[in-house]
């Protein structure tokens, strides 16, 4: 389960060819946003020739597309052979949803997507959203919805207190990743307000449009020493007692608890894994 | 002279690829690895215009230490624009 979702815009080949050594656990590729509309099809063809000769490995790989037709089949056509993870979508509602699912069936493929959820219509079909059969994540859009809504952002997060929730309870509710929007300053203090925000709500993990931002991610998504010990004494429990039922420091633990300590210890031991990070 | 079709940057690791329409072929290479690297990359050059049925233009390709894709990508571009330009 990836930590940092690290944006790296399409056109810029000496971004392309180091984004595996910013130590994300996944890449998004942005052919939107970052780009702009003269340069559509020399990010495409960049993104697509660089995929083919160097898709950066031990790491997620993801490409924003563009939602809006031409861009839209001209960006999937391109990206159909490719080895990636999947797409992220951006302005996902359920109906540009079936226009993909559409898209996919014409030519018999099931490439998966991340919907990036940054419009007030999305929060009202959020649940159909998450379960969709292609949806493997959901990703909250900050910016965009806040110049949909007149939303003022700062680095508390009270504002978004809702959508986050919402977002983060259909995620959970259809088994799919719950990834937080990123925060767009690089000021350290106010990043890490940010991501301690997204992090206590239970997000899987978050977005980041800068290499800079990238350690303060990893590291917070990394479960604490005390998050550790706490998860090792409950599964340790579990084992000797060989029940999903037990007591431990005057406190209940049931099936659920043990289930996220077994899920906390494996993650951790993959991060460790993938980074060769200490004990 | 006819219009010329560009795609790509002067940036660092990436390079400028210019297109006009010509009587013949001809290619110009600027590279900052001229020594090491210009053979290469006129081949290069030479195999993407064959596989896109490319032969009466002229093109100069300014290196700035591109990899291979990237040299193939803006070229495949500035032959995309080309040819829809021609096409229009």
């Amino acid at each position: 389960m990836a930590r940092t979702y690290l944006f790296i815009p399409g056109n810029v080949p000496r971004m392309l060819q180091n984004a595996d050594v910013f130590e994300a656990d996944a890449l998004i590729i942005d052919l939107e946003d970052a780009i702009a509309t003269y340069e559509k099809d020399e990010a495409r063809e960049l993104t697509a020739q660089f995929l083919r000769a160097h898709r950066p490995q031990g790491v997620e790989v993801y490409v924003r597309i563009n939602a809006e037709e031409p861009l839209f089949s001209k960006d999937m056509k391109a990206l159909a052979p490719l080895e990636i993870d999947g797409v992220v979508l951006p302005k996902t509602t359920l109906s540009s949803l079936k226009a993909y699912e559409a898209y996919q069936d014409q030519f018999d493929a099931k490439l998966p997507l991340i919907g990036l959820i940054e419009t007030p219509e999305a929060f009202f079909e959020l649940l159909q959203i998450a379960k969709f059969s292609l949806v493997k994540g959901l990703i909250l859009g900050a910016e965009d919805l806040s110049a949909a809504t007149g939303m003022h952002r700062d680095e508390n997060g009270q504002e978004l207190l809702f959508c986050r929730s919402k977002l983060l309870l259909a995620a959970k509710a259809a088994g799919i990743r719950a990834i937080d929007t990123p925060w767009t300053t690089l000021e350290e203090a106010s990043l890490s307000l940010d991501i301690q925000s997204a992090k206590r709500l239970g997000f899987d993990g978050k977005c980041a449009i800068h290499p800079n931002q990238v350690p303060s991610i990893n590291d917070a998504f990394f479960p604490t020493e005390e998050e550790l010990r706490k998860a090792r004494r409950i599964v340790k429990r579990h084992e000797e007692t060989n029940s999903m039922r037990f007591s431990l420091d005057g406190k209940m633990v049931d099936k659920p608890v043990v289930e996220k300590a077994k899920a906390l210890l494996e993650s951790a031991e993959a991060y460790r894994f993938k980074r060769g990070k200490g004990q | 002279m006819g219009k010329s079709y560009v795609a790509g940057t002067l940036e660092s690791s990436d390079c400028l690829i210019t297109l006009s329409p010509a009587d013949k072929l001809k290619i110009e290479i600027d590279t900052v690895v001229h020594e090491a690297f210009y053979d290469h990359i006129k081949t290069l050059i030479e195999k993407t215009l064959a596989e896109e049925s490319l032969e009466n233009v002229r093109l100069r390709c300014q290196d700035q230490g591109a990899l291979d894709y990237t040299i193939k990508a803006r070229l495949k571009t500035a032959i995309l624009k080309y040819k829809e330009s021609e096409d229009g």
